[in-house]
């Protein structure tokens, strides 16, 4: 019994096509939550549109949006998983099964930066990091696509020994900056500390976070309800129309690093592209989100 | 907030009963691209470098991304189609909007206060539609009519639709230089300050 080649191959496939279809239930309770405190009427018929747009794709079995992005996988493996299959090869083979066999097919989205030329496959694609989890007997994947929408107005500073206040006001600008870009009511995931290339996972994984889990940290549990409260007044709200909904949710993480502290801020928007499998050595292929 | 059931095209009178914030749905013949090179190129027809795949005097031109598939029939068929970020396209849109005579354009996110400028000036407005809305928006196709420069690829591709009832969509530009883009983000910075402030006391307890 163990985690085959074929078993990851199967599961890069479907994250990514179930990633496509489905909005997370955490997210679709957050815009239903959302429609109900909305005063702006615009805002209201919009969460209301989100949120049928989200029914009819599960309902037809189609996608969301028509950006289906770039292919991102976070792996963590269990150091007592039984695995046989090679992870790296077999994750490749599936991502590319995926883009001959999906039905609608993807749009080409994956993009040579230097020459603008577009396709499906390239350098370093599909997108893959690694981590271990101690003892643990599965390996799970999640799948993120990336899109160009809400992926643009990721931003990060760098700074020195900064306060709280720094921190934050910074946090806001960048959400000022992005205003009516990203196809709001967004989750925020922000990176706090480490160093550079750390800061930046950190707030991407804190896009991952499901809605509505509080944060073990007192200081940022205070810092994420101050934020989401702080971003949702600046009026934006769905789609830029206006309205008191522009994040569903602001997740922080932190890092000790030295005194140059960077601060990065990520962003998903409505539609929150996340899902989760486990893949067990007795051949299950766990489906978590 | 005003709706209107509109059918295309639309004269330039009729475009300027139409305000920021209003909720239109559209019946009738639309062109859809989501190519920055197709911007460019269009720009290029312009300026003389080659003739334009269509006529778009008094019609539509959307940020709107589409897969299209060649039906059992033969003939093209969409699979689904979105918008895209308009803004990325601020830069061509105040010489395409006059050039080539739109009344109307759209797509997610707006455009600045240059395009909003000339749209007021040659009676245009732009619609948002809703990111993420591709099964609402695929919905209202009847048929494609025409695919402009077919050697792009799919979403690059200019194509003449025929819709139905495609909406609701918000006016978010309208053809007097109103913008619910400017107005959100002008309030967002008047704000900023407060926010702050009150950010500011909330740490202190």
């Amino acid at each position: 019994m163990s985690i085959t080649d074929e078993m990851i191959r199967q599961a890069t496939q479907d994250l990514y096509s179930w990633a496509l279809r489905k909005v997370p239930d955490d997210t679709k309770d957050a815009l239903r939550a959302a429609m109900e405190a909305e005063t702006n009427e615009t805002a209201r018929k919009t969460l209301k549109l989100q949120l049928y747009s989200a029914e009819m794709a599960e309902k037809e079995d189609g996608f969301v949006c028509s950006d289906s992005g770039v292919p991102v996988y976070f792996v963590k493996i269990g150091t007592k998983a039984p695995v046989t299959g090679d992870l790296k090869k077999s994750i490749r083979e599936g991502y590319e099964k995926l883009v001959e066999t999906i039905d609608p097919p993807l749009l080409k989205h994956v993009t040579n930066p230097l020459t603008l030329e577009r396709g499906y496959h390239g350098k370093d694609m599909p997108i893959v990091s690694y981590d271990l989890v101690s003892d643990a007997e599965y390996v799970e994947i999640v799948c993120s696509p990336k899109a160009l929408g809400s992926g643009r107005w990721a931003a990060m500073e760098l700074f020195t020994f900064p306060s709280l206040e720094e921190i934050e006001t910074y946090i806001l600008d960048v959400a000022i900056k992005a205003g009516a870009q990203h196809c709001p009511p967004v989750i925020m995931g922000i990176g706090i500390g480490g160093t550079f290339d750390h800061c930046a996972s950190l707030a991407k994984k804190q896009t991952l976070r499901a809605i509505g889990t509080v944060n073990e940290n007192p200081l940022l549990a205070a810092m994420e309800e101050r934020l989401k409260k702080a971003v949702n007044s600046l009026g934006f709200g769905p789609m830029g129309t206006g309205g008191s909904t522009t994040a569903l949710a602001v997740h922080c993480d932190f890092s000790s690093g030295h005194g140059f502290t960077p601060v990065a801020v990520a962003f998903n928007c409505w539609i929150n592209r996340r899902t989760r499998v486990r893949l067990w050595g007795d051949g299950r292929i766990e489906r978590l989100e | 907030m005003t709706e209107h059931d509109l059918t295309l095209p639309m004269s330039r009178e009729n475009i300027e009963k139409l305000s920021a914030g209003d909720i239109v749905f559209l019946t009738g013949e639309i062109f859809t691209t989501a190519g920055m090179p197709t911007h460019d190129r269009l720009l290029g027809c312009l300026d003389g470098v080659e003739p334009l795949p269509f006529e778009f005097e008094g019609k539509t031109l959307f940020h709107l991304g589409s897969l299209l598939e060649e039906g059992e029939d033969g003939k093209a068929n969409i699979r689904y189609m979105n918008p895209t970020t308009s803004t990325r396209f601020n830069p061509h849109m105040p010489r395409l909007i006059p050039g080539l005579g739109l009344r109307m354009t759209g797509g997610k996110g707006g455009l600045n206060a240059e395009c909003a400028a000339v749209m007021a000036k040659s009676g245009c407005v732009y619609l948002s539609f809703l990111g993420g809305g591709a099964p609402i928006i695929t919905a209202a196709i009847r048929k494609v009519i025409a695919v402009g420069w077919p050697e792009m690829i799919s979403h690059y591709r200019i194509v003449n639709l025929e819709v139905e009832r495609l909406g609701p969509l918000i006016v978010g530009i309208d053809a007097h230089g109103a913008s619910v883009y400017d107005a959100t983000k002008m309030a967002a910075l008047e704000r900023r300050d407060d926010i702050l402030a009150q950010m500011r006391k909330e740490r202190e307890t």
